[in-house]
């Protein structure tokens, strides 16, 4: 067991280091203190309102033949979260016949893996440490989650334990297994059958929300009657979780404890097989450890975000005329990249899955199976997804290369050459969604120009704030501290006043379309403001060499 | 020391290191020479165990490579020098001497450290610190062991003038010392003058493995022929 002393002690080394970091540092705290006051503050104000205005036992309303009515809001609450919960676990067992996980550091690779020490020792150590950060996340989670719903739910210590147990061990034993399913699949060569296997599964849980929607008067009220229902507790992992959590409802410590029960024989068996089936693993876990090393180094900013790190045809054959010179290089080198990234550089197969979900949701609220309030919400999750690939979109390609400062061209037609691929793909993307969208669920024709202009909007102004500071700013505090600054006014004074013009055009009108245009009227400015300063700064972009 | 047989190491369907043999006897310096993608780094991979081997048989001193027994005979130094980020350079000495049992390892640090002048930047965290002193706190952690092989993938890469001067000078004293090398590096002058033996992979294959003199007598006619233009000659594609 030397290794295992020999790394609890790096690790006590690292802890020990990491406070005396925060130590030289104490303003790091800062955030997490602002987060922590947050959280206390809702306590508070929670708290102070259940006092007001808690009711009494409420008894469950009855139906005509006495029997207590299914609450809805409460099963599509539950049944949202389990989906989440079981699309989690789906793609992650997918995912595990792709790539492996790796509990390693490249330090680890380089400094441990050719050190005398056992592979099993190594790797029974990491495993069983990987917990910590699943604890630690359920922790902050439960916590926060709390603070939104302690005027609900009575919040004892033992609701606490249970349900950070629940959310734990539901992210901690994801890792061994995705290990095991990557050796298993090294040794025997089994991956076809596990995908099949995973995919089978995948199938088998659309079919039980599916049967029972279609079944029900209304498909929302069914499709949750099944995963809803007590005996889907003891589904493997996520049933276990939602029995753990459970004792929120029921209060009962037995049957929680038997789930975690559940959970650490488990633990011990997928253990018990990794260690039997993964010997000599360290090839197993190179690429990954490298691949989180490298993301790591991103986040950290040492490193640039290579485009390479999303899915590329790299053997795919392109014979691509020039379009022209000068800046139009920059666009002719997005469109050879997009090539590659997807069947059609204009329009890949992520716009098809959205634009067919999008579609789906218009018809199941054409006959009523859904509110229009679905399809309304995924249209605002686009515009939250755009303004994200709009920040994104700045750290990564052009903007990082040499080139970007050296082609004789302007500011200005470098830059729309560089944003020109990405503004077509949105058009597209966003007329594939809207038209038949507003066509099927019968929405106002105008929702068409406006949520392709909101789409460019939010893009251009997720670009902007990142792209401003990276630029305007120097390295270090300015830029830590001034960017939250930069970011909380364009929140407060472009954000908010044209989310409340939004607000009050729907108050007013009770519609959809007068909701858009208020918000896309009032992020016109906000996006118009950027646009200019980021032109202005763009010139004094430099080339940090990492 | 080292032998190597029949290595075969695949990636899908392509062979990246095609049936290899070759032998290391104790106190040989080797270096390992070859154009980009020839599997150096791929070879060596395999005798540390960090990639598993297609086929073939890898021992050292007469163990299994994947032992314990035969990883206590050898240092690594990789291509790409990774160290622990909440680390400081002196707690990488420590942890090394730990994970090989190294005792009395503080003085050996000290002279290592100071070797590569990194002595006060001793305390400094890994992350703190420059890809050239990660390679030389790389260096030092491998040397600190003492180990009886030591295989050093492309050592000279990012270090400065001097450190790549400390660095030959170390092979020397390792040499003197009587221990095993096998150095891989794009560096030929490098290696010319203390290599006992050169061996050449092109596309997976060795397609030399001799003293310098003797490969300059196969393969090249004319006098005064350098290590380089050999290797150039042996490496072009038909």
């Amino acid at each position: 067991m030397n290794e295992i002393r020999l790394l609890f002690r790096k690790d006590i080394f690292i802890l020990i280091n990491n406070i005396k970091l925060i130590l030289r540092n104490p303003l790091r705290l800062l955030p997490y203190a602002g987060i922590l006051a947050y959280i206390f503050f809702m306590y508070y104000l929670r708290l102070k309102g259940r006092g007001d205005d808690a009711p009494a036992q409420e008894m469950p309303e009855l139906d005509l033949n006495g029997l207590p009515e299914v609450n809805f809001a409460m099963q599509n609450i539950i049944g949202g979260v389990t989906i989440l919960a079981l699309g989690l676990l789906i793609y992650q067992l997918f995912s595990a016949t792709k790539k492996n996980v790796s509990f390693f550091k490249m330090a680890d690779v380089n400094l441990l893996f050719t050190a005398p020490v056992k592979p099993e020792n190594i790797l029974i150590y990491y495993m069983a440490r990987s917990i910590l950060p699943s604890l630690g996340g359920a922790i902050i989670f439960v916590i926060y989650g709390a603070s939104q719903a302690i005027d609900t739910f009575e919040m004892t210590v033992a609701n606490f334990i249970f349900l950070i147990l629940a959310f734990a061990l539901f992210f901690f034993i994801v890792s061994p297994i995705k290990f095991l399913v990557y050796t298993l699949n090294t040794k025997y060569d089994v991956m076809e059958y596990i995908r099949t296997g995973v995919i089978v599964l995948a199938v088998l849980l659309v079919g039980i929300i599916v049967i029972p929607g279609l079944m029900a008067e209304k498909f929302w009220q069914g499709m949750f009657a099944w995963i809803t229902s007590p005996w889907f507790d003891f589904f493997p992992i996520v049933g276990w979780s939602r029995g753990i959590a459970s004792y929120l409802v029921h209060g009962n410590a037995i049957i929680s404890i038997g789930f975690i029960l559940l959970y650490g024989v488990s633990y011990f068996v997928i253990l018990k097989l990794v260690i039997r089936f993964a010997g000599y693993y360290y090839e197993d876990v190179l690429e990954a450890t490298k691949s989180n090393e490298e993301k790591l180094e991103k986040v950290k900013g040492k490193k640039q975000v290579g485009e390479s790190s999303y899915s590329l045809n790299t053997k795919k054959k392109l014979a691509l005329p020039d379009f022209g010179t000068g800046a139009k290089a920059f666009y002719w080198r997005n469109y050879v990249h997009s090539s590659r990234q997807d069947f059609h550089p204009l329009f890949g197969l992520y716009s098809l899955i959205m634009v067919g979900i999008g579609i789906v949701l218009a018809v199941l609220s054409l006959f009523e199976w859904f509110s229009h309030y679905f399809l309304y919400s995924y249209l605002l999750i686009m515009l939250f997804l755009y303004f994200f690939a709009g920040i994104g979109r700045a750290n990564v390609g052009d903007l990082k290369k040499p080139f970007f400062i050296l082609v004789p061209a302007t500011w200005a037609a470098k830059f729309w050459n560089m944003i020109k691929l990405d503004i077509l793909q949105i058009s597209l993307f966003c007329v594939a969604l809207i038209v038949p969208s507003v066509l099927i669920a019968g929405l106002n024709w105008f929702v068409v120009p406006l949520f392709l202009f909101a789409t460019i909007e939010v893009y251009l102004i997720g670009f902007g704030i990142n792209i401003i500071p990276q630029i305007a700013l120097d390295e270090g505090w300015d830029r830590k501290l001034i960017k939250p600054f930069m970011i909380g006014g364009i929140v407060l004074f472009g954000f908010v006043p044209a989310f409340a013009f939004s607000i009050v055009a729907f108050i007013v009108s009770k519609q959809f379309v007068w909701a858009l245009f208020g918000g896309t009227f009032g992020m016109f400015f906000v996006a118009a403001i950027l646009m200019h300063v980021t032109l202005d700064v763009l010139k004094r972009l430099e080339f940090k060499e990492i | 020391m080292l032998s190597v047989t029949n290595l075969v190491k695949t990636y899908g369907k392509q062979n990246a290191v095609n049936d290899i043999s070759f032998e290391l006897q104790g106190g040989e310096v080797v270096g390992l020479l070859g154009p980009n993608g020839a599997g150096k780094s791929t070879t060596m991979k395999c005798i540390v165990g960090l990639l598993r081997k297609t086929s073939g048989e890898i021992t050292l001193g007469g163990y299994d490579h994947l032992s314990v027994e035969a990883k206590r005979l050898f240092s690594y130094i990789p291509e790409t020098p990774y160290v622990y980020d909440l680390l400081t350079v002196q707690e990488h000495m420590q942890f090394v001497a730990q994970a090989y049992g190294v005792k009395e390892w503080r003085e050996k640090a000290d002279e290592y450290l100071e070797l590569f002048e990194l002595a006060d930047k001793r305390d400094k965290l890994g992350r703190d610190l420059s890809k050239g002193m990660r390679q030389k706190v790389s260096i030092c952690c491998a040397l600190l062991p003492d180990p009886q092989v030591l295989f050093f993938d492309e050592p000279m890469i990012g270090l400065d003038p001097k450190a790549i001067k400390n660095t030959k000078k170390i092979f020397k004293q390792l040499k003197e010392a009587g221990k095993t090398i096998l150095v891989s590096t794009h560096l030929i002058d490098s290696v010319e003058s203390i290599a006992d033996r050169i061996m050449i992979l092109k596309d997976g294959n060795i397609v030399g493995n001799d003293t310098v003199a003797n490969l300059k007598r196969q393969f090249v006619q004319e006098e005064g022929t350098s290590l380089e233009d050999l290797f150039l000659e042996m490496t072009k594609d038909e």
